[in-house]
């Protein structure tokens, strides 16, 4: 029973952590903090819990925890977008390819299988370096294109992965007899893959999609640790960057953001596990 | 033609067709780009210095014949040039020595992991449902979804600024003398494989598990055996098979994670390649690069996938519907 007990606590913990993540992502810009670009110049790369600086500065004179929160809000909606976007046309392409069987599957699947054949970090830092580059090495690319196009190369390594899924989560159930009886009725193809399709496959896709915000977030920062993220040091990707040079000598500035974005991966981690298993409990009464 | 070799050929088929476009794809890369690549890679020189450039890159051909010699290229060996404002230096010499020490990390990564992740899962599955294993499955559980790289900062945190036990950055090779070698690779090589320990000790505790339930265990304690030795001599083989097959299989998803750390420890291997063909733009050379990880993942999975069923044939439907 401990055990039980100790498990709904983990539970509360992720989803608190993650309600709180993505409450400071929304509410950011309303708190009552400066900027997180304000320069605190009477206080360089203070550790942590000193002089109105609960998480510390950096040598820069950058608080961060005004860092943290507006970083909350790039790297949550980075993460977000990308997911819901490849989720969505991820899936679309799954469930239709296992609908529709035959040659439209294994083109779709191929496909698939081609992105998949390079290892998601590498494809987003191609399609990154690739699609924000300027002529000029100092004439920086604005950062709304830069962040654009971050959305969208991970965006792209979504697709197959959660294409996948939707597609062997679909199989399993186009070959029903439900569906069988739908399709000898008449009735739509489009209808039946919403009513029928489309209900059950969803609780592993938003499993999946959970993992997908922890992989998406991961990305996002070891883009930015080779230098090809968001530039102006706004995410928590960034911070981490920046914080690598100060290590020497104020490691806090690293750690803060690490921490943040550790726990929050943990806890998208725990939450798409918690959802799995209920499912498979749920499967399994069938 | 017996169905075996039959279904080796499909998969070969499939493999081909996964590498021909993903090879065309990253092959694109370059013409993709929203800007000149000659003057990207040759920022100060002449435009009859770049035309030749130009000529050389194959960036005046159409796509397809673009592709093709560029593939040409590419199976022979000749992977393109990294170009500096004084001349170039081929990509091929670099990956001589970049790719061997990348493989020696992702190696040193999996014996670790292997070495963490036996006795954890041996001992969690032995131990299943009781306080030792429920320690172990949610610590372990935490870990797996760190980021190698966070694990990496920590440590030279912890490990190179606080205690200044090991150095933070940088390669040495073997031959610059047995501990100066491990030092520099430990703690790259802790990072990539705490994750790696969270999903192989997983792995084996569930066969683990599954393996204690079967007759021949029985059999074993009432013949007297002690249950070190049941364990080792008759669980522990017959639980190991999806563990050795995911060790393989993640040997492709380490090629990520080490790419960062390298960035992270100045490991100049090829993810370290990577990086800094991504900070001096050079094009050329990184879709080289895609493109060997890209095959070279392509590959080595479906010799593991067909390897995994030649040892087991239970696994060889396994992944039709995945």
């Amino acid at each position: 029973m401990a055990d039980k007990r100790g498990r709904r606590i983990a539970e509360r913990i992720s989803y608190s952590w993650l309600g709180f993540v993505v409450a400071l992502a929304v509410v950011g810009p309303w708190l009552p903090f400066d900027a997180w670009n304000t320069v605190y110049d009477d206080a360089l790369a203070v550790g942590p819990f000193s002089g109105g600086h609960l998480l510390g500065t950096d040598s820069n004179g950058y608080d961060l925890l005004l860092g943290v929160v507006n970083g909350a809000r790039l790297s949550i909606l980075v993460a977000v977008i990308a997911v819901g976007l490849g989720g969505f046309i991820g899936s679309a392409l799954g469930i239709f390819a296992a609908y529709a069987r035959g040659r439209v599957d294994s083109v779709i699947t191929t496909v698939f299988n081609v992105i998949l054949s390079v290892p998601n970090l590498v494809l987003a830092l191609a399609l990154v370096a690739v699609f924000a580059t300027n002529i000029d090495v100092t004439d920086s690319v604005p950062t709304w294109r830069r962040v654009l196009v971050l959305i969208l190369s991970l965006t792209i390594v979504i697709i197959p992965i959660l294409g996948r899924i939707a597609r062997a989560a679909a199989l399993a159930w186009t070959g029903r007899e439900f569906v069988l009886a739908a399709q000898t009725m008449g009735m739509r193809a489009r209808n039946i893959i919403w009513t029928h399709i489309v209900p059950n496959v969803m609780p592993a896709l938003i499993a999946v999609g959970f993992l997908a915000v922890g992989v998406v977030i991961i990305a996002e920062a070891s883009l930015s640790i080779l230098g090809v993220g968001v530039p102006d040091g706004a995410s928590w990707g960034a911070m981490i960057s920046r914080g690598r040079n100060e290590i020497d000598y104020a490691p806090h500035v690293v750690l803060v953001p690490l921490f943040f974005l550790a726990v929050t991966v943990i806890c998208t981690n725990h939450v798409g596990d918690i959802i799995r298993a209920r499912l498979d409990k749920r499967q399994a009464r069938i | 033609m017996n169905p075996r070799a039959r279904r080796i050929l499909g998969r070969l088929g499939n493999a081909l067709i996964v590498v021909v476009a993903a090879t065309f794809a990253v092959s694109m890369l370059t013409r993709l780009l929203p800007v000149d690549l000659a003057q990207v890679l040759l920022p100060t020189a002449s435009d009859a210095e770049r035309e030749i450039l130009r000529a050389e890159i194959g960036a005046n051909k159409d796509p397809f014949t673009y592709y093709l010699t560029w593939l040409w290229d590419f199976v022979r060996g000749d992977f393109g040039k990294i170009y500096f404002a004084s001349g170039s230096e081929s990509v091929g010499t670099r990956l001589a020595s970049a790719v061997p020490r990348s493989l020696l990390l992702m190696l040193y990564a999996q014996v670790i992991a292997l070495a963490v992740a036996i006795p954890l899962g041996m001992w969690s599955g032995y131990r299943a449902g009781r306080r030792a294993d429920r320690v172990i499955s949610t610590t372990l559980f935490s870990f797996s979804a760190v980021p190698s790289f966070a694990v990496g900062l920590t440590l030279i945190v912890v490990i190179g600024v606080r205690l200044q036990w090991l150095p933070t950055l940088g390669y040495e090779p073997l031959s610059a003398g047995l501990w100066l070698h491990i030092s520099h690779m430990i703690m790259p090589a802790l990072s990539l494989s705490l994750g790696l320990i969270a999903t192989y000790t997983r792995l084996l505790r569930a066969d683990v598990v599954a393996t204690l339930r079967e007759d021949y265990v029985t059999m074993a304690a009432s013949k007297g055996l002690t249950n070190t030795r049941i364990l080792w001599r008759h669980v522990f083989r017959p639980s190991s098979l999806t563990l050795f097959t995911s060790a393989a299989l993640n040997m492709g998803a380490l090629i990520g994670g080490a790419i960062v750390v390298e960035a992270v420890f100045a490991t100049y291997g090829l993810g370290f390649e990577v990086y800094t063909a991504l900070q001096g733009r050079q094009f050329v050379a990184l879709q080289s690069y895609v493109a060997i990880i890209a095959v070279f993942y392509v590959l080595f999975n479906l010799v593991v996938d067909e390897a995994a069923g030649f040892v087991d044939p239970r696994t060889r439907n396994r992944r039709l519907n995945g």
